[in-house]
């Protein structure tokens, strides 16, 4: 039996290979933002992911501290470590600050943490140059895509601090790159104020800035406690919010990122709709070149079947080699974008089976009109 | 054995209703038997076409009996449960222009019908090489469409319509894109085939001067169909 897709495509082989490339390049974008979408939720994990904590305190009735801001003063790691099923305790800080590196402009998130505590702030498996924080002053490890380099002098507020560490992948949950301190620095860049301010402050009588603040208190159990009871127990003796790792990050995800990706989740459906109304469009264009073939390929008395089979084979090498080439392109250009863009294998698969399943539906319009064809057509000229 | 390759009985064609009822062919009568050459005349309009299209079993008549063979295809209704089987089978068809698959190489073209009638390779080459040999193009087996004359696609044409041993050809002025010489040569391959492979061909021509090739012309003269026997090429 003669295959009549592959006749037909390889005919026209150039003009089948560029249509389908052009598709893949929308199925591209598709793949690209459901790539940002799970770089999204990635980013938003990683930051608690990788401080290993098991409980988070943080100021009453806030959802702190990512979701809202919360501060709490540093004694309160002493509160905390005393409490029932707590092996390590911690204070730590959040702060945002805009930074200019060779020209570059972005933001990073600093993280202030207690060099000499017992809890693991920076992964060690993201340290890849240096070390991590050893003294209680003017250190700093920073995300390599900041662009600085060991030893290399940055400034901070009023301060010099010297790069003792670089990392790799590590961001906020909004995708800003971290940079970390030890917690004293952290403390006075976000709470301490300027000479001026504290003159100024004075004299409408407000007395000094509490520099011993910090955004939250984290801890780790002991084997054998339940990180959720342990909470629990703290929030009613403490009056603080308490969450468990797990929570925050939920909290992460459902509070944080919940609007930005249901918007990316949309707007990937759209583009999917979008992808497979073309793919129709094209198939039915493509079947209407080739009206006067089918007219004459019915009359001689070729059945409806075996040129429906020509469609929907054309329509699925379409798909599959658009899938390709949106596949490549995507990974091609992902490189550039600024924020992390996760392109899994499960989500690709998934799309394929999707476009597999939608490249046979749109087909159904070109095997509508071959159904349609009046075979008479073919006579007559 | 009968020797009537198509008998047409009382066949009548008329489109609309009412008031804007049109009849076409009415009480149209007439049988062919095995390997005539039979050209179709008449002026436009006249219904030529609708005439062919019903013995392709492509147009429903409004009444009457058609039997290709000895199997009734038409009695006031379709007899026939696959009029696409019927034509692939017992049908040959040739256009005014070759309209040959242009995706498909020549042999393949030729070897499409037989092929969706579930013959052989080794059947299918054989005829194929035969029908290729009689028609002096089997070096062109591997050419496609767009690299052959308009001459020699329309043979290629005629071979595509031989490949699945019809019964009858129906050839729609398949001399209307060639030039008179090409058309005399194109009209004498045609009766050739009829003698020599037993099948019946029906010819729509407007050109008369091909008229004297046939074995028979069927004139539609209003709405009916005269048949006149040529005989020494009058």
């Amino acid at each position: 039996m003669i295959n009549l897709a592959y006749k037909d495509i390889t005919h026209s082989l150039s003009k089948f290979i560029i249509t389908a490339i052009s598709v893949g390049v929308l199925l591209g974008i598709v793949i690209i933002m459901i790539g940002v979408y799970r770089g999204m939720v990635f980013d938003a994990e990683v930051l608690v992911s990788d401080i290993k904590a098991d409980i988070w305190v943080v100021q009453q009735d806030t959802l702190g501290p990512f979701a809202q801001t919360s501060k709490v003063h540093e004694d309160l790691k002493h509160q905390i470590s005393y409490q029932d099923g707590i092996k390590e305790s911690g204070a730590i800080t959040f702060q945002t600050f805009q930074m200019i590196n060779k020209g570059k402009d972005f933001k990073v998130m600093l993280i202030g943490y207690d060099p000499f505590g017992n809890i693991e702030v920076i992964d060690n498996k993201k340290l890849i140059e240096g070390r991590v924080i050893e003294k209680s002053h003017y250190e700093l490890v920073v995300s390599r895509k900041t662009g600085y380099s060991l030893g290399e002098f940055v400034k901070l507020g009023r301060e010099h601090y010297k790069v003792v560490g670089i990392t790799k992948d590590t961001v906020s949950n909004s995708g800003d790159y971290l940079i970390y301190t030890s917690l004293k620095d952290a403390q006075i860049l976000q709470f301490t104020y300027t000479n001026e301010r504290i003159r100024s402050d004075e004299k409408r009588g407000i007395k000094g800035s509490n520099p011993h603040l910090v955004n939250a208190i984290i801890a780790q159990t002991k084997d054998g406690f339940n990180a959720t009871t342990v909470a629990r127990m703290i929030e009613q003796t403490t009056h603080k919010k308490v969450f468990t790792k797990e929570e925050q990050t939920r909290l992460l995800l459902e509070k944080v990122i919940k609007k930005s990706s249901k918007q990316i989740g949309m707007f990937t459906v759209i583009l999917i709709l979008v992808s497979i109304v073309i793919i129709a469009l094209i198939i039915y264009t493509m079947t209407l070149e080739k009206i006067k073939e089918i007219s004459i390929l019915k009359l001689i008395g070729i059945p409806n079947f075996t040129i429906s089979m020509m469609i929907i084979e054309e329509t699925l090498v379409l798909g599959v080699l658009a899938f390709i080439s949106g596949n490549m392109f995507a990974r091609l250009v992902t490189g550039g974008f600024p924020k992390r863009i996760l392109l899994e294998l499960s989500d690709a698969f998934g799309l394929f089976v999707v476009i597999l399943i939608s490249s046979v539906f749109a087909s159904l319009f070109g095997i509508y009109k071959v159904i349609k064809t009046d075979p008479a057509e073919a006579i007559g000229g | 054995m009968s020797n009537i390759a198509i008998k047409i009985e009382n066949l009548s064609k008329s489109f609309g209703k009412g008031e804007s009822k049109v009849t076409v062919i009415e009480g149209a009568d007439f049988s062919l038997n095995k390997g005539e050459f039979v050209s179709l005349v008449a002026p436009s309009g006249a219904g030529k076409t609708t005439l062919l299209m019903m013995l392709g079993c492509v147009l429903e008549p409004t009444s009457g009996k058609i039997t290709i063979g000895s199997e009734v295809v038409y009695d006031d209704e379709w007899k026939v449960k696959d009029d696409r089987e019927l034509r692939r089978k017992k049908i040959g068809f040739i256009f005014q222009a070759h309209y040959l698959i242009p995706f498909l190489n020549i042999e393949e073209n030729i070897k499409l019908l037989p092929y969706q009638n579930g013959e052989s390779k080794k059947v299918v080459r054989e005829r194929v090489d035969k029908i290729m040999d009689y028609l002096d193009m089997k070096d062109k087996m591997k050419s496609m469409p767009s690299e052959l004359s308009g001459g020699q696609n329309q043979r290629i044409a005629i071979a595509r319509a031989l490949a699945n041993q019809p019964d009858i050809i129906l050839a729609d002025e398949p001399t209307a894109a060639l030039d008179k010489k090409r058309a005399i040569s194109v009209v004498q391959m045609l009766k050739k085939i009829t003698r020599e492979q037993n099948v019946t061909i029906i010819m729509v021509t407007h050109d008369e001067t091909l008229l004297p090739y046939c074995d028979k012309v069927l004139h539609i003269v209003d709405k009916k169909i005269e048949v006149v026997v040529v005989e020494d090429g009058k």
